[in-house]
């Protein structure tokens, strides 16, 4: 009961607090759909700008492919620069006066005609983020290509099928949801994992290493709340705060989602089929305890600190360990088994990647479950027992 | 009334205190905080535990307010040993250092309110009490002002008002006039007086001899971590050799 009172006013005593307000429902909610927004804004209008572009190109051999050189001279937004000495083109496309140069043979012509190979080189610089002018260039010599070989095929009369020996239909059983879910799945838990350790930081600092720095610890040692009920109530009002972060978090994220114009209807459709209630209350059930085991974690090194200050140095390579698991869970090829299912953080990752995708193994969920309410209950106990120990709640 | 019988408290240091603590520790990892000591607090009279900083005077305010617990020895707060029935002594006590010890965020009126709520007190007679509180100390126009914004003469009214709300038996200060200016400790010294006044059992550290005099009945001379004197305050100044309370003091430590 008496945890029930401290908890009640830690509740008042950050819900007062305007940074902890702003990093556990502004940031999350109104940062996520800002940031979402803002990138895919820009990723996009630079994409756009990119398939716009006039690309400048030099043709080298001109005279032995008069027939190539006119299809890429007809490209849309081109400008051939002619006058572009051989010998500096290389220096050109590095220094991107040129977006690339397409040198052709003296035997180019020869070779068509004989039905050999003729070779072509394509000189580019590769840190175009784009490709765009790979993509076009290539897109040219593909329509020129079809065409000569066409005509051989004519001339030898043969039917393309004598060049394309397999007829291949490739045909992906997995649903729309799954694709997308192990593609994209791995980010949305990295997102509400940040944002949950976040939300909980703040206030377990405050809680722990804040009470010392105020001298209020003694007040609430010396009264008849046992030293569980002070970890009990403050650990349940971190718990919440990391919990609700990480749900504002999700739900900018599905909020960002529907503001982004770019994404086509029928991807539109898949995401918000994915968010089912049921989808969303199955990955609060695993932010649930791992809010838990970050809540205690936290409280029980903020309260061996000696001052606010200190704690935040103490907690800051914590990030650190947070995010790489996190990161580890958006990797592809990094999957849910025996063992990963056992790796707090990185578990939640997988598992909601699986959630997602609406593809869940019962056996690792078990596990996931498992491993995070035995993580929790390690950390609430390692957090009591940080209370207990005069060396630290009086560390000077 | 508080009895404390042969207490003693050690500290483990680590490896980085013993090195700033000098050669004396040097093969020890104990530090003896408090070195069998034995006193006696009788309800309606002042008991000071005097010393210098380091003395152990805090370490003893803490382990009779449950904080911290005893190596040997006991200590027994209105009959409730503080080991056995820590929950039952801190329902019984006022605990109140130099620091006002508030939550900024919150009003005098919330802050009371938790501290009355962790003592299970209901609701009318937390606010009989209150009221009556908030009377005396003159604190109804900042009531339900947040703490940030008070002036530090209001705060530790407010500390006070914490400190008493439950209307303890056993008073513990621990230099609870540290760092405060004339106007409020002299509202501290007249919360303790006022204690002795209604019958409360009061334990009361300081470094200053002045205070010791103006208020206490009873003094402990506490010097790393034994105790020197322990006795009424008439006794020590029948026995004074010394021409000031101050030089008394330094003879006395001297001499052990």
């Amino acid at each position: 009961m008496r945890s029930l009172i401290i908890a009640k006013k830690e509740i008042i005593d950050i819900t007062r607090d305007k940074r902890t307000l702003l990093m556990m429902v502004a940031i999350p909610l109104l940062m996520v759909p800002v940031l979402m927004g803002t990138m895919m804004k820009i990723v996009s209008s630079q994409a756009e700008k990119a398939s716009e572009r006039q690309l400048k190109m030099k043709f080298v051999g001109q005279e032995h492919a008069p027939e190539l050189y006119q299809s890429f001279a007809n490209m849309d937004k081109v400008i051939m620069l002619d006058q572009i000495p051989v010998d500096s083109i290389q220096n050109y496309i590095q220094e991107e006066y040129l977006d690339a140069a397409i040198v052709v043979q003296g035997d180019y012509q020869h070779k068509i005609d004989q039905n050999g190979q003729a070779g072509i080189q394509i000189l580019f610089k590769g840190t175009d983020s784009f490709g765009t002018a790979k993509d076009r260039i290539r897109a040219v010599l593909k329509v020129s290509e079809d065409q000569i070989v066409n005509k051989r095929m004519d001339r030898l009369n043969l039917k393309p099928d004598v060049v394309t020996a397999f007829n291949v239909q490739y045909q992906d059983v997995a649903s729309k949801q799954e694709k997308l879910g192990k593609l994209a799945g791995g980010w949305l838990p990295y997102i509400f994992i940040i944002f949950g350790f976040m939300g909980a930081m703040y206030p377990a600092l405050d809680l722990g290493s804040g009470e010392k720095e105020r001298g209020t610890l003694e007040t609430i040692l010396s009264s008849p709340a046992s030293r569980l009920d002070i970890v009990i109530g403050k650990f349940l009002v971190i718990m919440s705060a990391a919990f609700l972060t990480a749900f504002l978090a999700l739900g900018g994220l599905v909020i960002g989602i529907q503001q982004i114009s770019e994404i086509p209807p029928q991807v539109l459709t898949v995401v918000n089929e994915m968010f089912t209630f049921k989808t969303i209350a199955m990955i609060m059930t695993l932010v649930l305890p791992v809010s838990a085991f970050f809540s205690a974690m936290l409280l029980g090194l903020s309260i061996y600190a000696r001052s606010f200050k200190e704690a935040q140095s103490i907690v800051a390579p914590l990030n650190i360990a947070i995010i790489f698991p996190a990161v580890m869970g958006t990797l592809p090829g990094v999957e849910l088994n025996t063992f990963t299912a056992m790796i707090p953080i990185l578990n939640v990752s997988l598992a909601s990647k699986d959630i997602i995708a609406g593809a869940m193994n019962p056996l690792y969920m078990a596990e996931v479950y498992i491993s995070l309410f035995g993580f929790a209950a390690l950390s609430i106990w390692w957090c009591v027992r940080a209370f207990n120990k005069e060396s630290t709640i009086f560390r000077h | 009334m508080i009895q404390v019988k042969n207490l003693i408290k050690d500290f483990t240091l680590n490896k980085k205190q013993r090195k700033e603590m000098g050669d004396e520790f040097k093969n020890t990892k104990i530090l003896r905080a408090v070195d069998d000591i034995s006193f006696e607090c009788k309800p309606g009279r002042i008991f000071g535990l005097l010393g210098p900083n380091g003395a152990g005077k805090t370490t003893t305010l803490r382990m009779i307010a449950t904080m911290l617990k005893p190596t040997s020895g006991t200590i027994s707060v209105s009959d409730f040993d503080t080991v056995k029935a820590g929950q039952q002594v801190r329902s019984e006590i006022g605990f109140m250092t130099g620091q006002t010890a508030l939550y900024d965020r919150l009003t005098p009126t919330e802050m009371v309110k938790y501290i009355a709520d962790l003592h299970g007190m209901d609701k009318t007679s937390f606010e009989q009490r209150k009221n009556h509180i908030f009377d005396v100390l003159d604190m109804h126009e900042f009531a339900d002002r947040r703490i940030a914004r008070l002036s530090t003469g209001m705060k530790q009214k407010t500390s006070i008002a914490r400190t008493i709300i439950h209307d303890p038996q056993v008073m513990v200060f621990d230099e609870p006039t540290s760092g405060l200016d004339v106007m409020t400790s002299r509202a501290i010294v007249d919360l303790i007086r006022s204690c002795r006044e209604e019958g409360k059992t009061v334990i009361f550290s300081t470094h200053r001899m002045g205070e010791v005099n103006q208020v206490c009945d009873d003094i402990g001379i506490i010097y790393k971590g034994k105790l020197y004197f322990n006795d009424t305050l008439d006794q020590f100044k029948n026995e004074m050799t010394q021409p000031t309370f101050e030089e008394e003091f330094i003879y006395r430590v001297g001499e052990a």
